[in-house]
This record gives structure tokens, sequence and C-alpha cells, in this order.
């Protein structure tokens, strides 16, 4: 090829590339404008929100299915489905009456036995919903419009348990497609919701579309979290996996996309310079930092070494390591519960504060009776958040003189080595780490992590009577007042015995380009109210 | 490998005799030995002081200033270079100088393992195969197998049996190359066993494994040894993609590859996490390119007898 | 050479089945648990244990795969476990962009690096021979991440010519297809051209010391037919070779790209499978892959009796 011609090809692409410069699909204008596209933090790779409880999975669920009840931005219960309830003098019996002209995405209307069978299926795997089904006489469908659940036993939090958005939710489906074993996968997606699932769209691991139900009856309230009116003012919402931050990044600021759930906290000061870009917190309830122990074996079954590893660690080093510098994004946290929530305590606390003892976390972790074992800590690789608390802890455990196996390894080697009872050389583990979400910590209500049942409690089966104790004191309570004595005594006995390590609270910002407007702080992302211009 | 001694002959016009760099032309009298060799081929003599260098920088790194290179200090995380820290730090407060030259250790081993353990085995199942025609095809049905594999699966699998460690990250890497080595040396072999030469040395009684050695092997190391060097390199490179999806080597254990994922994210704000480490590989890169290049011009028997 | 093309087809059947023996193997020994990553953090043993009866994970091993090879005899590539979909039904959706990829590269690759290694061989020991390599090793010493940010830096966010991300299928349209593709391309091509440029140079280099060479051109040829109607042929043994390489690796390597691109395709199905652990569809990409193998390299070893008339099977 001589010159002449390698000139003429390269001025042939050059051209090519100009005209690219209207590389977006030829959409209307007005089409444009109702089309939201957004990054969730991951791929929903499956749509069951009761067989399959990752938080990605509810948020799409939110948009398709509506819920009875819908806890609101102060975290009190409020009506969604239900235009009223009752609750008979003893509290054994609680009666829901649904709102009328209900409809399903297939056009048919939402009848009581539908919710009876959603109910059903919630009840066989939600926590609290075992918690009710374990005292439940019946529940069944007295006519179309009218439930009725009667328990043998009073069950104060029943709202709450209606209304929370920890997962599972009570999701309302066809009684058909509820009758579906709760542990398998539903096939269909007919939904009570604002937007139906687009399954023909449907591309898994990729992409995920969400068209507006013509026929959904908002309720007139003004919406909050998830009760109220959810008035969708956006016809076509399109969830575009990009699992590369830097790229989303790139996508948010040449307007390929318009919400970016989960932008990682060092590219954030970038996106905030840019003029068509709005960041902000996007839920003040956050993530709790956690590195749990194995209560089962030696050395973290003695006290003394679970406090050792209390008295050294800095919450402020783990928080730095997952979102940044920004002091913004972090606190500290002397306990198990989410800051600034109702039943926040940091009762017992002060071994976490102040400054950081490694001689005397030396000390303790000596009178536990370790000698140097090996102590393998098992780290997740493909989550960052996970790997970033990982590198802290084997620096932390270096200093303390532990002879660290670090195990790098992926999240589903996790998932399934946690699982094993055996002792650590064969098979099983000392250390690993995850995190909750602060919605999730409210309360002890569907908090796993906190529980001491010992063998039925949680991956490293602490054993605390003292915390079992606490956590039955508050499901007794009757008043707010009680409720904060009870939790404030859980917080200190849950520190003393170290059901785990708390590594501090941290928020996560959320980015959407400035034309569109609407959006909410909170739990998940919301897409009522919100609405683009072009 | 001898060095042809007959007096320079005359180039006829219009020949063109490849070369790196003009000094190459017709050595007047023989060099002899090491010495001799290196200043006959400058380009191996220059890639190959800069690979040992970089190897030096690895087995020296303790001393050249280098601070731990996994001790976490978060409050000074993602700070751009300076006087304290060379290459600045990464997320999670690590000096990345000290991981760079650290890491300089792990990327070399993974690379030249690779490399020596994939050429070694391709080229006996690529001279077998494309020798011995009724091998031929069972051979290369398993390597075919073999290549359907993804090595990412080959990668993560192991480090879930065990863990992540440099010993996986090579037997994955190896073991997805090894096709491709043998693929190339048994195409040589196909067309070098239709030579005349071949059918001369067969019909003359010498048995199959001495052909092979004798006429086949030496023809097919040229660009065998083009292949590994690229090997090599796409060991490397290959490492940090096992990086990036986080079936590589462990954070504990600092290699440019794992520098380079780590830093990806912030590449737009914070470049120089990914540029130090990149600017590592590539300068490495280069050098084992250089050698082998230099090595293939050296070795090639055809190029000996022309001069 | 037709029965020699029909044997070897027919020798695919064993090959397949040996792979899918090793990799079902491998994932039934590695640890993980796709039950655990379904389940969600917040569940009990109890209810992992339930998910992983009701997936039939905790049968024997041989009861399992002899069960998957029943269903692929009969066409069924089974179900994924996470998102209860066919497997057939997502490998035919990640298709297209990854075999849309994977054309322009090859195309890009082939139409840039050969004649750059002919010319780099032509002109060997000159400043184009020296800069042709140098930027061909430049090509193959960067990750594909790294050269796919900086493109996407350049020509997507500074100059706004590509999008960042995101595919166009071909049904809306050539050019949009084609815009989405091109900064793929050309980070995925970039260790291809070099790799190919310089197998090219080095093959030329050999070919060119011929006497038969020398013949060609005291007989007056000119040089463009030396160079490509001679020397080329002669020289693309190796070539087609590595080429044919390029085409398997690029099924696989395509990874990183469609990571970095949001490409939906084949390369991040695999490896996000291959991290949950949805075996089925592991299995079915890892057979889907072995078939192709053997047909591209069926295709490559054809190729070499075309070009060298002196192979024969």
């Amino acid at each position: 090829m001589d010159r002449r011609t390698l000139l003429k090809g390269l001025t042939g692409v050059g051209s090519l590339a100009a005209t690219g410069g209207l590389s977006m699909p030829a959409l209307s204008q007005g089409a444009e404008a109702r089309t939201l596209r957004f990054v969730p933090q991951a791929d929903l790779a499956n749509f069951d929100p009761i067989w399959g409880t990752q938080y990605v999975v509810r948020n799409a669920a939110a948009l398709v299915w509506d819920t009875l009840y819908g806890i609101d931005a102060t975290l009190k219960p409020q009506r969604q489905m239900a235009e009223a309830e009752e609750v008979s003098d003893d509290g054994l019996v609680w009666t829901f009456r649904l709102r009328p002209g209900l409809k399903f995405h297939d056009g048919e209307p939402v009848l009581a036995k539908d919710v009876v069978a959603s109910l059903a299926r919630w009840s066989a795997r939600d926590p609290m919903g075992l918690m009710i089904k374990a005292i439940q006489n019946d529940l069944v469908a007295v006519d179309d419009r009218t439930v009725k659940w009667s328990l043998k036993q009073p069950y104060p939090k029943m709202l709450l348990a209606l209304a929370k958005n920890n997962s599972p939710c009570t999701f309302i489906m066809p009684e058909r497609i509820a009758k579906t074993d709760p542990f398998k996968q539903i096939t269909e997606y007919v939904g009570s919701g604002p937007m139906k699932f687009v399954k023909s769209e449907w591309v898994p691991g990729a992409r995920s579309v969400f068209e507006k139900f013509a026929d959904y009856m908002p309720r007139q309230e003004k919406s909050s979290w998830l009760a109220g009116g959810k008035q969708m003012l956006l016809d076509r919402i399109e969830w575009v996996v990009i699992p590369d931050p830097a790229t989303a990044a790139a996508a948010l600021q040449n307007g390929e996309i318009d919400w970016w759930e989960n932008p990682i906290a060092d590219l954030v000061p970038l996106l905030k310079k840019n003029r068509n870009v709005s960041v902000d917190i996007a839920d003040p309830l956050g993530n709790i930092g956690v590195f749990r122990m194995n209560h089962l074996h030696p050395p973290f079954n003695n006290v003394k070494a679970r406090r050792a590893i209390l008295m050294a660690m800095s919450q402020e080093d783990y928080m730095r390591a997952i979102v940044g510098d920004d002091t913004a994004l972090w606190k500290p946290l002397p306990g198990y519960f989410t800051p600034d929530t109702p039943l926040y305590s940091e009762e017992g606390g002060e071994i976490l504060k102040g400054k950081r003892d490694i001689e005397g976390a030396k000390k303790l972790l000596a009178e536990s009776g370790y000698a140097g074992e090996p102590v393998s800590c098992i780290v997740a690789q493909d989550q960052p958040i996970t790997k970033a608390q990982g590198d802290v802890t084997a620096d932390l455990l270096k200093r303390l003189g532990i002879n660290v196996d670090f195990v790098a390894t992926d999240w589903g080697t996790v998932g399934s080595r946690r699982a094993q009872k055996s002792p650590p050389g064969q098979g099983g583990w000392h250390m690993f780490h995850t995190w909750h979400a602060g919605a999730d910590c409210l309360n002890p209500a569907s908090y796993t992590g906190i529980r001491g049942n010992g063998d039925k409690a949680w991956w490293g089966w602490p054993n605390s009577p003292a915390v079992e104790k606490e956590v039955a004191a508050w499901f007794d309570a009757k008043s707010l007042d009680e409720e904060k004595v009870a939790v404030g005594h859980l917080n200190k006995a849950a520190l003393d015995d170290v059901i785990y390590a708390p590594t501090g609270f941290f928020l996560s910002y959320t980015a959407w380009r400035k034309n569109v407007s609407g959006i909410a702080k909170g739990p998940l992302p919301f897409f009522w109210g919100v609405s683009k211009t072009a | 490998m001898t060095v042809s001694t007959t007096s320079p002959m005359q180039i006829p016009p219009g020949l063109v005799i490849a070369q790196q760099l003009p000094d190459l032309l017709l050595p007047s009298k023989v060099r002899r030995g090491v010495v001799g060799f290196l200043r006959n081929n400058p380009t191996v003599a220059i890639g190959g002081a800069l690979l040992l260098c970089l190897v030096l920088v690895g087995i020296f790194a303790p001393y050249l200033g280098t601070v731990d290179p996994t001790a976490i200090a978060p409050a000074k995380r993602t700070r751009a270079p300076s006087a304290d820290f060379w290459f600045g730090t990464d997320l999670l407060g690590r000096d990345i100088y000290s991981r760079v030259l650290y890491g300089a250790r792990v990327s070399l081993t993974v690379g030249l393992s690779v490399a020596a353990l994939a050429s070694l085995a391709g080229l006996a199942i690529g001279l077998v195969s494309g020798f011995v025609r009724w091998a031929d095809s069972v051979i290369m049905r398993f390597i075919d197998g073999l290549m359907s594999i993804p090595p990412i699966l080959l990668a993560v699998a192991l480090m879930a049996l065990t863990r992540g460690s440099v010993g996986n990250v090579i037997l994955a890497i190896t073991i997805a190359e090894i096709p491709r080595v043998s693929r190339l040396v048994r195409g040589v072999v196909l067309s070098l066993r239709e030579q005349p030469y071949v059918d001369a040395a067969t019909a003359s009684g010498t048995r199959t494994p001495m052909v092979i050695l004798r006429h086949i092997l030496p023809n097919t190391l040229a660009p065998m040894l083009v292949q590994a060097t690229y090997v090599c390199a796409s060991a490397m490179i290959v490492e940090s993609i096992l990086s990036f999806i986080g079936a590589g080597t462990p954070p504990t254990i600092p290699s440019w590859g794992n520098i380079m994922a780590e830093g990806r994210a912030l590449w737009q704000v914070k470049p120089y996490m990914v540029f130090f480490p990149a600017a590592f590989l590539s300068v490495t890169v280069l050098a084992v390119n250089l050698v082998g290049d230099g090595l293939r011009d050296a070795l090639d028997p055809r190029m000996a007898k022309s001069l | 050479m037709v029965s020699y093309i029909l044997r070897r087809i027919l020798a695919t059947v064993p090959v397949m089945a040996i792979v899918a023996f090793f990799v079902f193997s491998l994932l039934y020994i590695a640890p993980g648990d796709p039950a655990a990553v379904i389940a969600g953090d917040q569940a009990s043993p109890a209810d992992v244990e339930r998910i992983r009866q009701s997936l039939g994970l905790d049968r024997p091993f041989l009861v399992q795969f002899g069960s998957w090879l029943w269903h692929i005899l009969h066409g069924d590539l089974g179900t994924s476990i996470f998102t209860s979909l066919p497997v057939s039904s997502l490998i035919a959706q990640r298709i297209e962009p990854t075999l849309s990829l994977m054309a322009i590269t090859l195309v890009l690759t082939i139409v840039v690096a050969v004649p750059l290694g002919v010319v780099a061989a032509w002109k060997a020991g000159s400043w184009v021979d020296r800069t042709i390599m140098t930027f061909a090793v430049f090509g193959f010493s960067l990750p594909v991440f790294v050269v796919g940010y900086l493109l996407a830096y350049v020509f997507a966010l500074q100059f706004e010519w590509l999008p960042v991300q995101g595919y166009t299928p071909f049904a809306k349209g050539f050019w949009p297809w084609l815009q989405s593709l091109i900064l793929p391309a050309i980070a995925l091509g970039c260790v291809y051209i070099a790799l190919i440029a310089r197998i090219t140079r080095a093959s030329m280099l050999e070919v060119l010391q011929q006497d038969y060479i020398r013949t060609a051109r005291a007989k007056g040829l000119g040089q463009r037919s030396i160079l490509f109607v001679h020397a080329l042929k002669n020289a693309a043994v190796p070539i087609v070779t590595v080429i044919g390489l390029g085409i398997a690796l690029l099924i696989g390597g395509a990874v990183v790209t469609e990571s970095v691109f949001a490409i939906p395709g084949l390369g991040r199905l695999t490896v996000d499978a291959i991290l949950r652990r949805d075996y089925p569809v592991i299995q079915g990409i890892v057979l889907l892959f072995s078939f192709l193998y053997v047909l591209i390299n069926l295709m490559v070893d054809v190729t070499y009796t075309l070009v060298d008339p002196r192979i024969r099977y």
C-alpha cells in the first residue's frame, strides 16, 4: 500500500467519525424526555423478589409490584394497597381491607385471595413473616376486598413487618403466580405496581426495561419512600448495566445515561465539577461495615480475643479504605444500629472510641491463649467493599502479631465457605467481611446479623444469652421509650460479647444529570415523581 | 550453532538482508564467545541489558529506597507523586513506588515462567504432532479441546480450589498459552516436512527422532522464539486482566497487573496509579521483544549461512 | 480433501465430550455455591439448603453429569440457575454483539497489520521498519483496558465523535452499529495488530532471502508483485496460523473490552456466570466455544493447503 492510498483511507475514516457526532439513536425529542436511563448498583440477573433477596432485585421489584403497606421517610408504616385495617382488642385478629379499583398488569382486578397467596409466600421466607407464621391460626380472604389474619399471640409489629423496605417486601402478585414454591423462582412477572416489566427486552446482565402501566391507581397523598402516591412522570425506564465505574462516569458526563445509582466516592469530585451533573447523598440510612469472626473455633471462640480486635481496630482506617477522603461520607460507629435513627445507641461502645491500644490488645490476645496458630481470613476480591476491608484487616492482624492466612477468593466462594462449621484446617474459616444496609439495622426485627442464638445465628454462630434476652425484651416493648431501653442494653451486650466487629458507618452518593428532577433520598432509588426535561 | 567462517561474499544487488541495526552487516573478522556474540547482535545486548536491569530492580527492591509495599495508611490514600511518595500512593495509602519495584518480581516471574513452560510444552507437542502423521489428529483434537476452556474459568476455579496465588496464575496462563505455541510450531513443521532434505534424511535411514532433532527443530526455533517473547508479554498482560476480574495474584503480593487493576477506576482523575506500572510493563515488554528479535536474527541458520 | 474435512468434523464430538467432562468436574470440585449467592446475605443455612435441593445441586456428580449430557443430546442446553431462562436464549441474545465486535476487529487487524508487516520486512533495518516495530511493541505492551480508557477519553469524552459505551444492534442501522464498535475494536485489535505485524515481518524476512525472490527480481518483476504475489504467499503459513489463533483469542479475550465498553456480549456472560457459579450457563458456553474453536482450526488447516500446495493431509 502506498502513501496515497493510506491517506485516502484515513480521510474516509475521519469523515465517518465526524458524521458520528449524531450518534444518539433517532428518538423524537418527546420520547427522549420520557425515557430514563439508569445504572443500577448491580446486575438484575433474576427478578423474583421473594426467592432472591438481593438489594437490586428488591429495587426493581418496587417498580413492578405494589405493597400492602409502605414505610415512609419518618420510618412509619403507611397504608398503600390497603384502605383500612383493624385489629381486635386482644391483638389476635388483624383485618385488612383493600382499596377499590386496583388492577394487575394483565387487566385482572386485585382481589383478597391474591393478597392471601402473596402474604403466604412472603411469610415463608421473611424473618418477621416467619415469626408471624409460627404463631398463625389462619390467613384467609373473607370476601373480595377483605383479608383476615388470626394469630395465637399478639404481634404488635405487624404493620412494620408489612411495610418495611428490607427484602423481601410484601409485594402483591396474582394468586396463581404467588402459589409458586417460595424456594423456586416465578417465571411470569405480572405486577401490581406503576411500571410493567418488559420481559422481551430483558438481557440479564446487560439491560432491563420497564414501561408505564396506564391503569395504575396511585394514592392521593404525596409520595414518601414506599408510602403515598406513586405518580410516574416517565413512560419508560431502562436499567443499563455498566460494570466499569470509569465508563459509567464517562457515560454520565456524556449524557448517555441519566442517573447513576452508586458512583464510587473517588470519582465524585470529577462529577461534581461537571456543569451538567448533580451529586448528593443517596441514602441517609447508609451502610454498616461488618467484620465477622467464627465463634466456634479458637482463637475467636474466646471473648478476650474478640475484644482485643475491637481494642486495636481503627474504624477510620476501614472507612477511608471504603469511601475515600470525603469525611462527610462516614461516621465512627460505637455500636450496631444506624446513626440518626430513633433506636441508635452508643451504650457499651467505649472500647471502640478513643486512641487505639495495640499493646493492650496484644496482651489481651495473649491472655486468651493465642499462641501463633494461623488464622484464615477469606476475602472476596470481586467486591470492592469487602476487598478494601480485607486489606485493612490483614494489616491490622499483622501489627497485632497474628499469623494471618490471607485467602484471596471471590464472593461465590466466600458464600459457600462461610457456611462451613468445620474447623479452619478442614475447610472452615476464622474471619470474613461484608456489610449491611443501614435500613436493615434500624431495630432487631430483621437484623439477623445481631442475633446470638448459637447454631441458628448468622455466619459465625455467636452464642450470647444476654443479647437474646434483650431482643425478646424489644419485641415485647410497648412504647418507644421501652424499645430504646431494650436496644441500649442490647447494644452493650452485643459489644461485650462481640457478636461481630462493626467497622464503621458509611454513606454513598448518587449522581444524576441536571435535566432530571425529583430524585429523593432513600434506602432504594425511587422512580415516582422523577421527571426529565429534554 | 556455528557461525560461518567463510570470507564475505558479494551481495547481489537488490537482495535485502534483514537487520535491526546497521552494524550487523558482514563482520570482517569472526568475533568469538559471549562478548563477541553480544557485539555482533546489539539488539540482544540492549534488550538483555534492560531486562537484566529490571530483574536486578526486582531482586534488590528492598534496598532501592522502598518501604513495606503492603503497609497501609488510609489517611494518606490517593496522594499525587511527591518527595515523600515518588510515584504517589494508592487507594489504601500504600507507596506505589515500592509496590511497582516489588511488583517487578511477580510480573517477571509470571512472564518468564509462563513463556518457558508454555514454549517447552508447545514445542514438544508441535514437533511430534507436525511430523508424525498419525499422532497429528489425536493431538490436535486434544489441543482444540484445551483451547476452548476459557483461561478465566481455569484461573477462577484454581483460585477457588485453593486460594489466589502466583503459582495458580502461572498454571492457568500456561495452560491457556500452550495451544498457541504448539499450533504455530506444528504449522512450521508441516511445511518443513515436505522439504527435500527431510526426504533425503529419511531415505538415508535416519530415525524419526533424529530427523526431528537435527533437521526440523533448528528451523522451528526462530518463529518459536518470536512466539515465546509474545507469550511472555501476553502472560504479563493476562495477569493484569485476571487481576481486573479479581482472580489474579492476591493484593498482599503486588504485581504490575494488580496495581493497575486497583487503580483503573480512577485513571481519569489520578492517572499516575495506572501510568507507572504501565510504563514499567511496556519497558519490560520492549526489552523482551528486543531480546527475541535479536536472538531470532542471530540463530536463524539461513541467516548465518548467507553471511 | 472432502473426506478429511468430514473426518475432522466427526472428530469434534469426542473432543467436546471430553472438554465438557473436564469442565463439569472442575466446577464440581471448585467450592462456591450458587445457592448461597441466590439466597442472599440474610438467608439462613436451612434456606440455602432448600434452594440447593430445588436446583438439583445435591445429587451425586455422575447423576448430574449424566442428566446434563442427556439433555444436550436432545438439543436442550439447560436452564440458567440464576435467571431461569434457557441457556440457549441467553447465548442467542449475546452472540450478535460479540460476533460483530470480532468481525470488525478481525477486518481491522488484517487490513492494518499485514501491510504494515510487509512494509516493515521490505524496508528492514530502515527507520520505517523500526518505527513500525516500535508501535507494534507498544501495541501489545499496554493492557486492553488502558488502551480502551484512553480511546474513550479522547474520542468519546473530549471530541464526542463516538459513544462511550453500549452496543447498537445492526437492525438499528449500519452507521450506529459501526460507531458503537469502532473504539472497542481498536482497543481489542491493538494487541493483534502488533502480533500479526510482527509475525508477518518475521515470516516475510525469511522468504525474502530465498533464491526465487532473487530470480523474480532478476526477471524484472515489479516490487509490489514480488512482495504480495510471490513473497507473501510463501510466508503465509505462520501468518494464517496466528490469525486463526487470533480469532480464537478474540472470542475469549473480549471480556475486558466488553466490560470497559459495556457491550452485552458472550465474554461478560462467561465471567458473570463463572463468578456466580451458574453451572448450566458455563457449560453451555464452553461447549459452544469448543465447537467454534474446532471449526476455526479446521478452516485454518484448510487454508494452509490453499496457500502452500506442498502441504498435504
